[in-house]
């Protein structure tokens, strides 16, 4: 029988996903880090497999929250770039009949 | 090969430099182009995120303070994933290692986490705004 003491889990992306949790504010974050929980509590039950396929769980739904979160900053800087650009001009125009 | 990863790793660098420099000079509260909490804009509740950008902004300016004001659990987490990064980056750790992540790491304080951050969740929004304060 194999000691799974000696060796390393696969990577569980816990950091990742307590990051995303914390700044993208999306319960994607919340599914990245019960993926963690598994690939942690496959591999010391001795189900590598299981592990691995819980790591890449884990680090998919990191990857779309870490998207969706960097979509959502630029979609809404653009939006506030258009608006203080739109704000400007209505305000030269005002300012061309006074 | 090696130079790739080298540019890519300059490139990081210099992105968070420059939005470290952002987010110490630019509080959030007071500026407009800082990406809003959308959980917050849909239902008018916290998430366990929010509070994150000013809390930065506060901690970048060694207002810690202010910072556990904003979001006590960002403050919090910052040594516990400077310690996850390091066990993360230990190619061949030690047994010795090998225990402590799993006591730190492992599927019990995963467990304890996700209840840390339900319990902040739900009661950051049944609380008042400065309640640390009345703790403190």
């Amino acid at each position: 029988m194999e000691n799974f003491n000696n060796q390393k889990p696969p990577k569980s992306w816990l950091v990742e996903s307590i990051l995303v949790t914390l700044f993208c504010c999306l319960p994607f974050g919340i599914a990245g880090i019960v993926n963690a929980s598994r690939v942690e509590s496959r591999f010391y039950a001795g189900d590598i497999e299981g592990a691995n396929r819980a790591s890449a769980e884990a680090k998919k739904w990191t990857m779309v929250s870490f998207f969706i979160g960097i979509a959502i900053a630029i979609i809404y800087f653009i939006l506030v770039i258009a608006g203080v650009a739109s704000a400007f001009k209505i305000a030269g125009a005002a300012n061309a009949y006074t | 090969m090696r130079t790739l990863n080298i540019f890519k790793w300059a490139i990081a660098i210099i992105f968070i430099v420059m939005m470290a420099m952002v987010y110490r000079i630019f509080n959030p509260i007071h500026s407009v182009f800082f990406p809003k909490c959308p959980f917050l804009l849909l239902t008018g509740l916290k998430c366990p995120g929010c509070g994150s950008q000013r809390a930065i902004h506060y901690l970048l300016n060694f207002d810690i303070l202010k910072a556990i004001n904003e979001n006590v659990l960002l403050v919090l987490s910052i040594p516990y994933l400077l310690a996850g990064i390091v066990f993360e980056s230990l190619l061949l750790p030690s047994d010795k290692m090998l225990k402590w992540r799993k006591r730190l790491f492992g599927q019990r304080a995963i467990i304890v986490i996700i209840v840390i951050v339900m319990v902040f969740w739900i009661f950051r929004n049944i609380t008042m705004n400065n309640m640390i304060f009345i703790i403190l």
